[in-house]
Parts: C-alpha cells; structure tokens; sequence
C-alpha cells in the first residue's frame, strides 16, 4: 500500500487549444511548493499525484498545496492493487467501529470485470459481513469512500475531498505592480488578483524618519507570507520622504493626500513599466476613506496612462476584506501599529470631492517635480522575497 | 551613540559582565543539584538576595526571584487580590503589567477604582483615601512613575491606606525606584514591592518580589518547588546574580548633576515642556512634551544623529494613548511629541551637552519642515 495525495485542477477544464500552457505553468507552480520535501509529482490527463513522500511530511505537503492557484481540491488517499479482497480490508481498516458509510466506485478501468455500481454493492456487503455494527446508507451516510480503480491496475481509496484555492495558476495573465501599504486591504488585492493567473512585484512608499523602521520591516513580512500564495516577488522601496516634504511645504494642506496618491501613482507607473509589469495592483475600495471616494480615484487614477490599474477590493465591505485577510494569514501583521503612511503631514479634514484641475493647480505649485521622482527612482530599494 | 533610554534598560555593569563570564564558563549549574559547585550558586544566589534586602530594608526570606517586574507585577495582583471579593484600587499611573490584569479582573466584574494623577504626575491622594472603604482588598500605587519619573510617596500612602482598611493587602511597582529613591520595606504598611535586574545595570531574565512576612501568597507557578514553593522553575542564575553585582555597581548620586543640566536646556526651548513636578521627580527620568512635532519623528531623527531616547506615544493612530499624561491633564500636542529621556550614572555630562544640543537643532529643524 502507499500513500498518494491526489490533485484535482478546476477552471483549467474549460481551456480549449491552450491548456497545455496553462497546465505547464500550473505544474511548476506545484513542483516549486514540493521542492523542500522529497516526493514525486507525477502528472496524468486531468489530474496529479504527489507520491513517494514521507509520511510525516504529509500534513505540510497538504498544507502547502492548499495555497497553489489553479488546483480545485485534492484527496491523501491510500493506493492498493484493483483486487475486492485487498479493496475491502483496506476500507475496513479505514472506517469507524460503528455507524453509516457509502462506497462510491468510479472504474476508470473498463477491464475491470465489475461495474461500478457492482463493485460497490460487492465492497459494503463484505464489510457489512464483517462487521454488524456498521451499515449501508446510501442517502445520509456518516461517511462516503471513495474507490478509484485506474487503468494501471491500482485502485485509489480516500475518504475526504479537501477544497484547494482554486483560481488559475499564478503567472498565466501575466505580471502586476502591487501597491503594498502596510494595511489590511492591500495584501488581499494582491492575493485576489494572484488568483487570476497574475505574477506580481510589490511597491512601497518608504517616508522615513516620518514613518518608521518597523513600517518597512512589516511590509516586507506581509510580502513573504503573500508569497505562499503569490510566489516569489520583488519588493521595491521607494525613498518618499522629499517628496512628500516638498508637497507639505507648497500645496494646499487639504489635497495632501489627493497629491501624495498621485504621485505614488505616477512612480508605480514608471516602476510598473520597467519591471515589465502590465498593470498597477491596489487595495482602494469605494469610499472607504477620504482618498477613496469616486472623485479622489478618478483624480488619482488620471495621471496613469499607459495600463490599466486593477481595484479588485473596490466593491467590498471592510468586514469581507478583513476575513480574507484573516484566512491568507496577513491580517495579524496588517494590524501592527506602524503606520504605512505619516500622519504628520495629514490635514485633519482632506478634500473628499477634489477635481483633476484643482490638483494640476496644486501641482503647479511644486515647480518641476519630475526631478523629485527621478531622485527617488534613482535610489529604489529592491528586496527579493 | 548616546543612550538615553536607560528607563526601558541600562547597560550590564561591568562587575555584571565579569560575574556573566564566569557563570557561563565555569559555573553554569543548576543550583538545585545537590553537588558542591551548584550548592556554592545557591549560596551566592542567597548573597543576591541578601544585598537586595539590605537595599529595601527587609528580610533575605522576604525575597522571591522570578523572570522580571512583569511577573512580579502580574503575580502581585493576581494574589494580593485575596478570595476574589471587595474592590481593587489603582491609579492611572500603573505600569501596563499592573494595570492590565487589573483591568482583566474588571472584565470579569470586579469592582475596579482607578485614582486620577494630579498635574504634578503623583497621585490624588484625597481620592486615593475616599476611594478605600472597608471591602477594598488590594491596592496597587506606582513607586517611581515610569512616564515621568514622578514619585510617590509609597510609604505614607501605605500608612493612609492601612488606617482606612488594615486587611488591604498594599502593593507597589517599585520597578523604576529601585536603588534610585530609598525606600524602607520593613515595618511601612507595604506588603508587596516589585522589583527588576536591568534597569539598574543588571540582566533582562529576572525580577523579585518583596513579600512581607506574615502574608501568605499562593504562587503562580508551580512545579520543582524553587524559591520556597513560592516560584518554581530552574533560577536563571546570570540575571539573579546581576541584582547583586548591579547594586554593588550603582551609583545613584551620579545623575544629579546631569539632570539639573538637562532640565535647563530643555527649559529654554521653545513650547517644550517637562512632564511633573521635578520637586517630586526621579533624577532618572525626564519626560519632555514637544509641541508640533510627533515623537516617534523626532525619536527617529535623534536616532540618527546618535541619540537614543524613548517615546512616550508613537506616531500612529493606531498605538495606545498615554493613560500617565492624559491623566494628568497634559495638552494633546505635547503628549503627542513626547519623549523620554532616561540616565544612568555611566552618562557622562559631555554626553548630556552634547546630547541636548542635538535635540534642541533638531526640535528646530523638524518644526521647520513641518510648519514651513
């Protein structure tokens, strides 16, 4: 007998021409999650298998393709040669003392001298026979077995369909530039978005000595844990403070904020572009703050010209936001209190309704800026997670 | 680097460094072993004790090592508060290892009086008196403030409080005036002190708790029975010795001079302001409230330029409030940007100028780029 754990992909089903690279992608995914354990992945038509672990690696094999984008679900189950004898012990072994089950057979053999409905019935009466505390019940069963009888004459025993992330595999829509806060919501927008297939780099605004040392550090720990699920990125540092200086000492107080988002804007763009990445990533949702409103994004939104910038969070309430980000493991660390963004500078009552003209005008204020974010983008800290 | 945070911990002193090395080559046994060389720690763990006792003037056996001032603090309240009944007293002054497990008690519905500060930073003494009546079971008042160093006067309040109910069992966080403000244990009406190792040049690891005779405590962690039955767990040596090697090192006279200077400099800047009452103060610690600026900014800057200090609040929305300083009516804008200087007598008055000329430029320089 040995141990498997069976794979199931979901919406790759639907790929037509092309699911071969979607696949490709899906299983490099996999074998990087498997490549601090010692085990096999072998891949057939429409599912995988992870055999020739060890035993005790199991729960962290599990544990780690629960986070691949792409895979639908998968079953620990037990393989044993397609012979009734052999299938019925193992499953006696495998139920209870006492109480209800169902067989369910799916013969992928057509060899198989029995159907699927008849090697069932053959399975529950020998344990039936066995054992008179438990039986049959083929509507509300304590337990369902599952037997997998394939074409290589083995059969597949598993009794629990563990539910995977789903989604499509990370990387097959490309690369995104994610704006990586510090707060709640901006690691669950990448999360979102690496579920449809997208790779990402992270940017982070750095305003130190307004913000702190352990700001930074949080980010780059919320980069990691998003990288279970995300995969490896590049976190890039941008040095913000002169310009946010430069935008306290000469434009008006209340469009700080509104001036401060466009030119993060402006910087992710550029960064964005020379990362090869397609998109800008952020955790805005309408009307959540002051700088969230549908005036503040279409304001912020215009100074980006060259590619989209995805809002996955935009429709959200706060609670839902907050219970992703408790089950992708980031919220504990979100909640630091280190502040992602200084207050110093922040008015007490920011413009809500700013306007596109307004925020030129306050611009203008600040001479020629440009040579405030080439500075900064000449002096970007890139760190691998 | 001038450190000038010595409130959250001091440097070891150098007879802690001398006694470290040679626990760690050569006298690393368990002192509950019952060869020779552990019997001899044992005894030079009784001889720590004996020297703290002598600082508090109390008995060795009044003496229970732990792991630091926060279970010291924590096994004070959990114990002081006998059989669960009558009402708990504090003051908005508590250390946090006191204040929330109390506030812990009052979750769970025990009737909870905390006493407001005055703006000196001691606490209401007249509302301390009203607020103990004859169910009050423990109370709990700060020795040292470890906000602003602010003292009070524990033993009188240990008096006033016995006169009122005699069965209160008193306890104070002496964390912060231990060795810097003398105090005398035996006889005063106070039946619990607590105590640490490094804030006064000994080790992170250890903490004691003064428990008067007569009182009978239960322990809040059992086990091999170490420290009489009253604290169980192998004594981590190092940290308990480094009470002894510490005191022996302290020299608390040293920082008067430093303080004097450090106060006057601080006074002749602009909307700066000094937290308490110096005539009730600490010389140890000087809590500075710097209008316009937030302290975590100004923390970071000082960082930078080689001074290290602590904050009292953090630059963020999210952090705690300062309970001290709110309590004793401080302005928002000065508990927002204030810090906290702490000293230690291996501060040196070069330091001290040298250290407040960069405060005092960059008090300016921050002030300027915010308010342009």
């Amino acid at each position: 007998m040995d141990n498997i754990i069976v794979l199931r992909y979901g919406e790759l089903y639907l790929k037509g021409k092309n699911r071969g690279f979607f696949e490709r992608l899906l299983i490099g995914n996999i074998k990087s999650k498997l490549e601090k354990f010692k085990c096999e992945l072998i891949c057939h038509r429409g599912r995988y298998e992870v055999v020739g672990y060890k035993k005790e690696d199991e729960p962290r094999i599990v544990s780690a393709l629960k986070t691949v984008f792409g895979l639908k679900s998968l079953s620990v189950a037990q393989k044993v040669p397609s012979d009734l004898g052999v299938m019925s012990d193992m499953i006696s072994k495998r139920l209870p003392e006492k109480g209800s089950f169902k067989i369910e057979t799916h013969r992928a053999d057509k060899t198989f001298p029995l159907t699927s409905p008849q090697v069932s019935a053959a399975i529950g009466e020998k344990i039936i026979e066995e054992n008179s505390d438990l039986n049959v019940d083929l509507h509300d069963p304590d337990i369902i077995v599952n037997v997998d009888i394939r074409e290589d004459k083995s059969t597949y025993i598993y009794t629990k369909k563990e539910e995977c992330v789903g989604g499509m595999p990370v990387g097959c829509a490309g690369k995104g530039l994610l704006m990586l806060s510090g707060g709640i919501d901006s690691p669950v927008s990448g999360y979102m978005l690496a579920k449809r297939g997208l790779s990402l780099d992270a940017i982070h605004f750095h305003s130190y000595p307004y913000t702190s040392e352990q700001a930074k550090d949080k980010v780059i720990e919320l980069a990691k844990i998003m990288s279970d699920y995300c995969g490896h990125m590049n976190l890039i540092i941008v040095p913000f403070t002169k310009i946010q200086e430069a935008i306290h000492e000469k434009c008006n107080s209340e469009f700080m904020i509104t001036i401060v988002r466009r030119f993060m804007m402006r910087i992710a763009e550029k960064v964005a572009f020379f990362r090869d990445c397609g998109c800008i990533v952020n955790g805005e949702s309408l009307g959540q703050v002051a700088s969230q409103t549908l005036q503040s994004i279409t304001v912020t939104n215009d100074v980006v010209k060259s590619m989209p910038v995805f809002r996955p969070l935009i429709g959200m309430d706060k609670q839902e936001i907050i219970d992703i980000s408790l089950k992708i493991g980031t919220y504990e660390t979100s909640i630091l209190p280190y502040e992602d963004c200084c207050t110093v500078f922040m008015p007490e009552s920011p413009v809500t309704k700013p306007t596109i003209v307004r925020a030129e005008n306050e611009e203008r204020k600040m001479g020629n800026f440009e040579k405030l974010i080439e500075e900064a983008l000449d002096n970007l800290e890139i760190i691998k997670v | 680097m001038i450190y000038l945070d010595n409130a959250a911990t001091t440097k070891p002193s150098l007879g802690t460094l001398e006694m470290a090395k040679r626990i760690l080559e050569k006298d690393f046994y368990n002192p509950s072993a019952l060869y020779y060389r552990a019997l001899e720690i044992k005894k030079e763990i009784d001889l720590s004790r004996a020297r703290i006792a002598e600082k508090l003037v109390c008995k060795p056996s009044e003496i229970v090592f732990t792991s630091g001032a926060s279970e010291s603090n924590n096994w004070a309240v959990a114990s002081g508060f006998k059989n669960k009944r009558g009402n708990i007293v504090i003051s908005y002054g508590e250390h946090p290892s006191v204040y929330e497990p109390v506030m812990l008690l009052k979750g769970k519905g025990v009737d909870v009086r905390v006493i407001p500060l005055l703006s000196d930073g001691r606490i209401d003494v007249g509302r301390l008196e009203q607020s103990v009546d004859k169910n009050t079971s423990f109370v709990s008042v700060i020795h040292a403030s470890n906000e602003t160093g602010v003292v009070n006067d524990v033993n009188a309040l240990a008096r006033l409080v016995k006169q009122k109910n005699p069965k209160v069992v008193f306890h104070s966080d002496g964390v912060q005036a231990f060795c810097k403000i003398p105090v005398c244990l035996e006889d005063s009406g106070i039946d619990l002190y607590s105590i640490s190792a490094h804030k006064i040049g000994g080790l992170k690891g250890a903490g004691a708790l003064y428990i008067g005779s007569g009182l009978n405590i239960s322990p809040l962690i059992v086990g091999g029975g170490q420290e009489r039955n009253l604290r169980s767990g192998t004594e981590n040596v190092i940290s308990i010795l480094s009470f002894k090697t510490a005191i022996d090192d302290f020299d608390e006279k040293a920082v008067s001079e430093l303080y004097d200077y450090a106060i006057c400099r601080l006074s002749a800047i602009d909307d700066v302001k000094v937290n308490g009452n110096n005539e009730y103060s600490s010389r140890f610690v000087i809590s500075v409230g710097v209008a316009g600026v937030k302290s975590e900014v100004l923390q970071h800057i000082l960082s930078d330029a080689g001074v290290l200090v602590g904050t009292g609040s953090a630059c963020s929305s999210k952090a705690k409030k300062n309970r001290t300083l709110e309590s004793m009516g401080i302005d928002k804008h000065y508990i927002d940007g204030n810090i906290r200087i702490s000293l230690s007598p291996s501060n040196t008055m070069e330091e001290m100028k040298t250290a407040m000329d960069i405060l005092s430029d960059s008090i300016c320089e921050l002030r300027r780029k915010i308010n342009g």
